[in-house]
């Protein structure tokens, strides 16, 4: 019976047949699955930040789908470096979240790469009319709003309360200068037997602000470097001759760097001051129970001030966003209401809606009181910010770190690893 | 369904030269089984490394769209970039630290089990264990841990962070990939069931050491199987990727120590997003892998020995 045999053949066939349509028209619909769930709005939001960030930012995101019952949040966080690249391979596969929180370092890239929505687009969803116009300013490139300052912050030097109290060294002031640092490091060192400081040589960011003190910038107004391999070489040889003396963190502990408080070596407990961003500083409190206190940076030797007040964070919306009007009513929440103000307090910086600023300033407590005094103290006192700085300046931030990295153990002299950045910025900040 | 099975059955009755339409029933069913590898293979490998070697030529930044420079990414790579070369020293000293480790505490393992009565089976398992462990991400946090400083090691020792040390955070990735020795060895065992008994016995019979047996009969009669354990973990060892950048906390360091090739191929793709460049890296490495590959295999007609040449 030739013919029932073909029959009985055919079927496992068939079978297959079916089965590899299925699979693939499967892996073809899977598309818009996740932004709609249970005829919910699903939105995806993204930041960076400390555990305690996270915390209150979920606090407010809740109340968000508390008060709009129609939208879910999907929120996620990490630390910055991992942020950084997770962010940029969402966005290079076309799958950035819906909300993103973005450094000043990303606006330009993210804005020209096209990933970014023009808050034009959606008018009516986000209120600005309470936002200093200077800072909303920021967020804009070619003239267009891409993303919306949340909050603006300042560099600080974070130090051990009770330790630097307990040694007996002069506390820091206001207009000490980086040479006042040093000694103060120095005595810090003698007095406790530990490191002052975090080895600040690694920091591109306190470099800048070293840099300014002495009248200079990182970039110049064309996008090209704004310093020579003199300055740099001048800046490592300083943090290189603390480092070997002692007085700063020595390069095993500086390495551990990874953008975290945790892996600090003030988080770590390993120095008694670090310099770091005045809101993300709110992380040492839990690892350092006698509290920290925020001072400001150092200035140059004649009295320039070099740290300067940057919008410390931005809100961007996706360009692919199948719910733009959510995702920009999610951040018109974040930003503009009261309860959500006051939930999220100076998390990410002192708020930019001057109107909640002013209202939230008395009800402040704990670190976000530290921050808005610190940054009252030092408010009017300091030169406008630079303008956001050029694409290639997120990867030179890691690149000055390895950089120095080499400096700190003792392969390289400063001169050598600071002509080996700038060939590399160079390269980096071709057209 | 339905359709195929009457179409089957129509056809049936009329199917006059049986053999060649079996014939093309029977391809077309290999191709229908093989069609998910198939396609597998052109979608998720084909397509991107044809794209990749495009982007190679090109300066992608994932963001715009790719702008064709010619050799420039390689010139660069070759001329300018003097983290490069540090990374091809890392990876060229990892490799030669770590697959002749890993083959020497494969081979010492698979023959002590081979000389073993009991507890073979067990033995071999567990031997084999930290293979199915060690490639996951979870295992190589674990050995920064272990080798950081305030680490298991260091209070154990005194030796203080092993992997914040330019001097010896390459050694701590290394011994993670000796750790998992449990491939090769497998293989050896495998191979040494293989020599025949009666080899040793006469070697005996003249008095051979034990030492002089393994030299003589062991190596020689393994050698086909040291050969292939020797261009598996060579090859896999160029490629290594999640140990390092676990234990080097994704930077590559300190001072750069442990920026294997992979991971500064992932630094300047992922980080600074230079696609194209790292594309040229991609290829360069694939390409100097199958350099390596193809001494390896010059080099073995001189010391690989194949029981079949015995007989001619």
């Amino acid at each position: 019976m030739p013919g029932s045999r073909t029959r009985t053949s055919f079927r496992p066939r068939a079978a297959a047949t079916a089965l590899a349509l299925c699979v693939v028209l499967a892996g073809c619909s899977g598309g818009d699955a996740s932004s709609s769930a249970g005829g919910k709005v699903v939105l995806r939001y993204t930041w960076w930040g400390n555990p305690d960030r996270a915390a209150r930012t979920q606090e407010a995101v809740d109340l968000f789908e508390k008060k709009n019952p129609g939208i879910e949040v999907q929120t996620s966080f990490s630390g910055y470096d991992a942020y950084k690249q997770k962010l940029a391979t969402q966005a290079a596969g076309g799958d950035a979240p819906d909300v993103m929180q973005l450094d000043y370092r990303m606006i330009d890239q993210y804005a020209s790469g096209g990933v970014l929505m023009d808050f034009a687009e959606q008018p009516a969803a986000l209120d600005t009319g309470e936002f200093d116009a200077g800072l909303l300013a920021t967020g804009k490139v070619d003239g267009k709003q891409y993303a919306i300052p949340q909050a603006r912050g300042t560099e600080t030097v974070v130090y051990d309360t009770e330790q630097w109290k307990a040694s007996g060294v002069e506390l820091p002031r206001q207009g000490w200068t980086w040479s006042d640092w040093a000694d103060a490091m120095r005595a810090l060192a003698e007095k406790t037997g530990k490191p002052g400081a975090t080895d600040p040589g690694q920091s591109e960011d306190a470099f800048e602000i070293w840099l300014r003190g002495q009248g200079k910038a990182l970039y110049t107004k064309d996008r090209k470097l704004g310093f020579t391999a003199d300055d740099l070489a001048r800046w490592w040889t300083f943090t290189d001759k603390l480092r070997r003396e002692g007085v700063v963190s020595s390069a095993e502990q500086t390495s551990q760097i990874d953008g975290t408080v945790e892996n600090t070596p003030l988080g770590r407990g390993y120095v008694i001051a670090d310099t770091n961003w005045d809101a993300p500083s709110s992380g040492f409190l839990a690892l350092i129970p006698d509290g920290v206190t925020l001072a400001p940076m150092p200035s140059g030797e004649d009295g320039t001030p070099g740290q300067y007040f940057k919008p410390s964070m931005f809100m961007g919306v996706s360009a692919d966003a199948t719910h733009p009007k959510e995702s920009v009513r999610l951040i018109d929440f974040m930003l503009n209401d009261a309860e959500a103000a006051k939930i999220l307090g100076a998390t990410r910086g002192i708020p930019v809606n001057e109107t909640l600023r002013d209202a939230i300033a008395p009800e402040l407590k704990d670190f976000d009181k530290t921050v808005y005094d610190f940054q009252a103290s030092v408010d009017g006192k300091l030169e406008p910010p630079p303008q956001a700085p050029p694409s290639g300046d997120s990867a030179l931030q890691t690149t000055f770190q390895r950089d120095y990295d080499q400096v700190s153990y003792e392969r390289m002299s400063p001169r050598e690893a600071a002509e080996n950045y700038i060939t590399e910025a160079n390269a980096e900040l071709r057209p | 369904m339905t359709t195929t099975q009457t179409q089957a059955a129509v056809r049936g009755p009329k199917a006059e030269v049986p053999q060649k339409p079996v014939r093309r029933r029977r391809e077309g069913a290999a191709w229908v089984f093989l069609s998910p590898w198939v396609l597998g293979a052109c979608v998720l490998t084909l397509l991107p490394m044809a794209v990749s070697l495009y982007l190679s030529f090109t300066d992608y930044d994932l963001f715009n769209a790719p702008n064709w420079v010619g050799l420039r990414n390689y010139t660069q790579m070759f001329t300018e970039d003097p983290r490069y070369w540090r990374s091809v020293g890392a990876t060229l000293t990892y490799v030669v630290i770590a697959v002749p480790l890993q083959l020497a505490l494969a081979l010492v393992v698979a023959l002590a089990l081979k000389g073993m009565k009991r507890g073979r089976a067990f033995y071999r398992s567990a031997f084999y264990a930290p293979s199915l462990l060690g490639a996951s991400m979870s295992i190589a946090l674990v050995w920064r841990a272990i080798f950081n400083d305030g680490g298991t090691v260091d209070n154990l020792f005194g030796t203080g962070g092993w992997v914040n040390k330019p001097g010896w955070a390459l050694f701590a990735v290394a011994l993670l990939t000796v750790w998992q020795f449990g491939a090769p060895m497998v293989i050896f065992l495998a191979g040494l069931q293989q020599i025949p008994g009666e080899l040793y016995e006469a070697a005996e019979v003249d008095g051979a050491s034990r030492w002089r047996q393994f030299l003589s009969i062991t190596v020689p009669m393994l050698s086909p199987v040291i050969f292939f354990n020797l261009v598996l973990q060579t090859i896999q060892a160029f490629q290594v990727f999640t140990p390092a950048f676990a234990v080097s906390a994704g930077k590559g360091g300190p001072a750069d120590s442990t920026l294997f090739y992979t991971l500064y191929l992932y630094d300047r793709g992922f980080v600074a997003s230079h696609m194209g460049y790292a594309s040229a890296m991609a290829w360069v490495l694939l390409i100097a892998i199958g350099a390596v590959t193809a001494v390896l295999f010059r080099t073995s007609r001189s010391w690989v020995f194949y029981a079949s040449e015995g007989d001619r």
